[in-house]
């Protein structure tokens, strides 16, 4: 499928030799949108939690310290920056790395939390991560094996083998464990129960833009 | 469409489907024994097995462009790991502050029993091998090299008893892997600055990965040392 039929008229191209990275409306608005929100979460400060005591009628603060707070500022950043340049990416190895990056900065975000129950849920997610290392990564190399390219403005001009279409179900199944949603959202769930809230906000929002990318991607691929 | 270079032979293109077959295979056999697994930390290390599949699944494309995607696969599947294994160990700490006498009986170590290596050959045959390792290495020169040398310099350590090496000691390797660092970095640029030096960069480049890999090498062989002569 052609690029304008996706994602509305092309703005433009900008050749790196066989990666071609393109501009159209729609990823041109994902990038901006995560840059900003990357912007608003480089400035902000984290929330406190109120938790109500058991057995007492006063509430305790969950508050977040300095060093966690920075480490967990730093690692949003980035993960913000990878996802706004999965948006805009024109590579089809390039996207599965920011995929990657952004499945380890997730763990990472919630890491230097105190509860155990987080830590618990972000040990699992993990795990599901790794193990969709493999149906991401053998996915893209399947489809680089029998195309020959990963440039996506070329893999756009081809028609689909059998090859490709499997290498494609792989990735989509890579690309459903690493960001963690449908099926496997359970263990993600529990991730965002703990303090700090702007930073843990991007962890949600990059599996959503990711998400949209992907399918982009996908359809690019076997159409 | 895909361009297969006339001198390679049919029997290396017949492979390449059997190879990710077994990748998927290996995987599919990983997934099952993490299923049935219920220690945390022996998932953990299953689920690297996984990750050593996708190696598979990468590297049976095998082409310039391939091998380029194995390095970042491989270094994706190690921070994981690493991050993963944190998450483990911070929150068995969260555990153990939570109620301190649950590790009184543990202890953690690489071998949990201490245990003496007296055995002649271990005194006598080592200064030997090491040595020769190390010139293999030093003759080999680059990643390769700089493994075997640390290979020897990993036996040499073993085998020698001394405890509680001098600070100067490690405080110096980790300034051989600094400096070896160093030529590497001036290596790779001057191939890109000037091309007419392709020979001298090019042994700078690897004379240095030869010392850093040998240092690091070396270096885990003092951890394993310090580890091994507890009694």
């Amino acid at each position: 499928m052609d690029f304008g039929t996706l994602g509305g008229n092309l703005f433009g191209t900008i050749p790196l030799g066989d990666i071609v990275l393109y501009i159209t409306p729609l990823s041109l608005f994902l990038f901006a949108v995560l840059l900003v929100f990357t912007l608003l979460i480089a400035i902000s400060k984290t929330e406190t939690q109120v938790e109500a005591t058991f057995m007492k009628l006063s509430n305790t603060d969950v508050k977040v310290g300095k060093k966690e707070f920075k480490q967990r500022r730093f690692l949003a950043v980035i993960c913000g920056i990878a996802s706004a340049g999965a948006m805009l990416t024109g590579d089809l190895f390039n996207f599965t790395l920011f995929m990657a990056l952004i499945g380890i900065l997730n763990i990472g975000i919630v890491s230097a939390v105190k509860q155990t129950t987080v830590l618990n849920s972000a040990y699992q997610y993990g795990l599901i991560a790794m193990m969709c290392s493999l149906p991401l990564f053998g996915g893209a190399s399947i489809i680089l094996a029998s195309t020959g390219t990963l440039s996506l403005a070329v893999l756009s001009q081809m028609s689909a083998t059998p090859m490709v279409v499997f290498g494609a179900v792989l990735m989509l199944l890579g690309i459903l464990g690493e960001s963690g949603v449908a099926p496997f959202f359970a263990s993600k769930a529990e991730m965002f129960r703990t303090p700090g809230s702007p930073f843990i906000v991007i962890i949600h929002l990059s599996s959503l833009f990711i998400i949209v990318r992907a399918v982009e991607i996908l359809l690019l691929v076997l159409w | 469409m895909v361009f297969i270079p006339p001198h390679v032979p049919a029997e290396f293109i017949s492979m390449y489907l059997p190879a990710i077959y077994a990748g998927l295979i290996v995987g599919f056999i990983g997934s099952m024994a993490i299923a049935m697994r219920r220690e945390e930390i022996h998932i953990l290390i299953l689920t690297d097995l996984i990750g050593l599949a996708m190696i598979f699944v990468v590297s049976a494309v095998g082409t310039d462009l391939a091998e380029a995607l194995i390095l970042p696969g491989l270094v994706v599947e190690l921070a994981e790991t690493l991050a993963i294994s944190e998450i483990l160990l911070s929150r068995e700490m969260h555990k153990i502050e939570a109620d301190p006498r649950r590790n009184l009986t543990k202890s953690t170590s690489l071998f949990p029993q201490p245990f003496a290596l007296d055995m002649e050959i271990m005194t006598t045959a080592p200064n030997f091998i090491a040595l020769v390792l190390i010139a293999y290495g030093i003759f080999l020169t680059g990643f390769t090299g700089g493994a075997v040398a640390g290979g020897g310099i990993v036996l040499y350590a073993l085998s020698k008893k001394a405890r509680g090496l001098p600070v100067l000691v490690i405080d110096g390797i980790a300034g051989v892997s600094g400096i070896a660092w160093c030529l590497w970095i001036i290596g790779f640029a001057l191939f890109f600055v000037a091309p007419g030096l392709w020979v001298l960069s090019l042994f700078l480049a690897a004379c240095g990965l030869l010392l850093k890999v040998a240092s690091k090498v070396g270096l885990i062989g003092l951890l394993m040392r310090e580890d091994i002569d507890k009694e």
